[in-house]
């Protein structure tokens, strides 16, 4: 082509090559698409006894009378505060997952560290039948309906009650009335409706919605007919923080008719799992 | 968004963004004021600092002018701004009419500042609730508070920050003409109001005064513990009156 200059610039042809190039490229796009997959493939790693308990029954599930998942690091706090405290609990497994915000160790096999987001699995000594699952970790969209079959599918459906504590941002609790400083944090809950019995705080209102983890559970329960209750707790704090921790307390009432429970506790527990950012924040004073 | 955008009215006549900035408010820690007869008593909850931190450098008390000080609750920096204005503007005063500005003044100042941040476009409003205390020259003690929304008003005492509505309730209670009579009682009504909302006591209160014709003066920790004392002292022989009065 010349130019207006007279120079001569080469330019290239928009003349599409009728080269077979497609066929690879869809190998390509398929391969990568495989790939993604294998990457964030859900994997749940049982410890020895567990994943033989698995394997010796039939159907590859474990009995279990009650499942309480805990999501978010309060609600993982106020497990950790007021039911895992007793040595009576045994870590039996953990669900290893990797996505954007979550990655997880490259190796299955290795059990995430104390303090590191992670979704870990105990079971009680006594009553072996009793499983607590906290889910501090983030579970992205396209991994919580992996996450769900594989965790409940490992679980005998019958006789099966699942509780489920969830943590989330009051700013996004919707009402017509403007929320004073000390409502805040309180609880709602949700149930399937095989769940019978009454829940210890008011339902959900409309127009509020469950996302995540704790809305895959609650579906899953739904749609097999496990009675199944969540409470979600509406709070102010973005770190774990024990006034938010204390606000599940209604939950011991049903978690002490499972398994023993420490009477009373004292402060410095509680603190240990809350962490006190009020002295490193400048912002306000 | 009507409350995520600047601040513009929503359909029920609210200002989310001003609202939301005296939930801001209410992350800082407690402030209290006080108006004597011939004192005006500015005390606060100090907050803890990290190990490292210069201490003295972590101030909710500062004087605008010689006469005139303020606690502010609420964002750090958005204080430093207002009283870096103010510090300004009482100067200006000063040189331009000879005179120093008047505790209402002052106040009108902060408070048409803060309202101009809730109307101009791409600013938000400042983060801050402020405790302004002083004497006019005449030699009336004042006390006006300000919020984010740019009023204010006088107040025979007031609180503002985190548990703010508790010490309002003790303060409606308790300031009576005779708690305020003389200037000791002044302070010690302050500290008490902190007591009630404040951990651990004396030590984490920090107290500031200001005497017709004098200037600021920030008490000494030995000072406020002493007080602190005398007031659980007072608490308890009132407690002992009581039990003898039930017994008999």
């Amino acid at each position: 082509m010349a130019t207006f200059f007279g120079e001569v610039l080469s330019v290239y042809s928009r003349a599409v090559e009728e080269d077979d190039d497609d066929l690879d490229d869809e190998n390509e796009d398929e391969r990568i698409h495989r790939e993604i997959e294998e990457k964030r493939e859900v994997h749940i790693v049982w410890c020895p006894e567990v994943a033989q308990s698995l394997e010796d029954s039939g159907s590859n599930t474990l009995q279990c009378s009650d499942l309480i998942i805990a999501v978010g690091t309060n609600a993982a706090g106020f497990l950790s505060a007021y039911v895992l405290n007793t040595e009576s609990w045994d870590a039996v497994g953990h669900v290893s997952l990797w996505n954007e915000r979550s990655r997880g160790s490259s190796r299955q096999s290795i059990a995430p560290l104390p303090g590191e987001p992670a979704c870990l699995f105990y079971r009680h000594r006594d009553n072996p039948a009793v499983l607590v699952c906290q889910s501090t970790c983030y579970i992205a969209e396209d991994q919580l309906f992996q996450w769900t079959e594989k965790v409940l599918g490992c679980l005998q459906k019958r006789g099966l009650s699942v509780m489920v504590l969830s943590d989330s941002p009051v700013a996004e609790y919707k009402t017509p009335d403007y929320l004073y400083g000390s409502a805040v944090p309180f609880l709602r809950s949700l149930k399937s409706s095989a769940s019978k019995g009454q829940a210890l705080c008011p339902a959900l209102e409309q127009p509020n919605i469950l996302t995540g983890l704790p809305a895959a559970v609650l579906s899953h329960c739904q749609v097999h007919q496990i009675p199944a209750v969540l409470y979600q707790c509406y709070t102010d704090v973005i770190s774990p923080d024990s006034i938010t921790m204390e606000t599940y307390k209604p939950a011991l009432l049903c978690l002490s008719k499972l398994v023993k429970l420490e009477p009373c506790l004292s402060a410095d527990v509680l603190r240990k799992f809350a962490i006190i950012t009020e002295a490193q924040s400048n912002l306000y004073t | 968004i009507y409350d995520r955008a600047i601040t513009v009215f929503s359909p029920d006549g609210h200002l989310f963004q001003v609202e939301y900035a005296q939930e801001a408010v209410k992350k800082g820690s407690t402030a209290v004021g006080i108006r004597g007869k011939d004192i005006v008593v500015l005390g606060v909850e100090k907050k803890s600092v990290a190990k490292l931190q210069e201490e003295r450098t972590v101030r909710k008390i500062c004087a605008l002018d010689d006469h005139v000080c303020m606690a502010f609750a609420g964002l750090t920096a958005d204080a430093r701004i207002v009283i870096n204005r103010a510090r300004v503007e009482c100067q200006s005063h000063r040189l331009t009419v000879e005179d120093p500005v008047t505790v209402e003044y002052i106040t009108r100042h902060i408070a048409t500042l803060k309202q101009r941040y809730t109307q101009s476009n791409g600013r938000r409003p400042f983060g801050i609730s402020a405790l302004i205390v002083g004497f006019d020259c005449d030699g009336t003690p004042r006390l006006y508070q300000t919020d984010p929304s740019g009023t204010y008003h006088a107040w025979k005492a007031n609180a503002i920050g985190r548990s703010a509505k508790t010490v309002r309730e003790f303060l409606e209670k308790n300031y009576t003409e005779e708690s305020i009579a003389t200037d000791n009682e002044a302070i010690k009504l302050a500290i008490k109001a902190l007591l009630e909302v404040v951990q651990s006591g004396g030590k984490n209160i920090e107290l500031a005064v200001i005497r017709r014709n004098q200037s600021l003066k920030l008490l000494e920790s030995k000072e406020i513990e002493t007080l602190v004392t005398e007031i659980e002292k007072e608490k308890e022989e009132e407690a002992e009156k009581k039990k003898q009065k039930k017994s008999t």
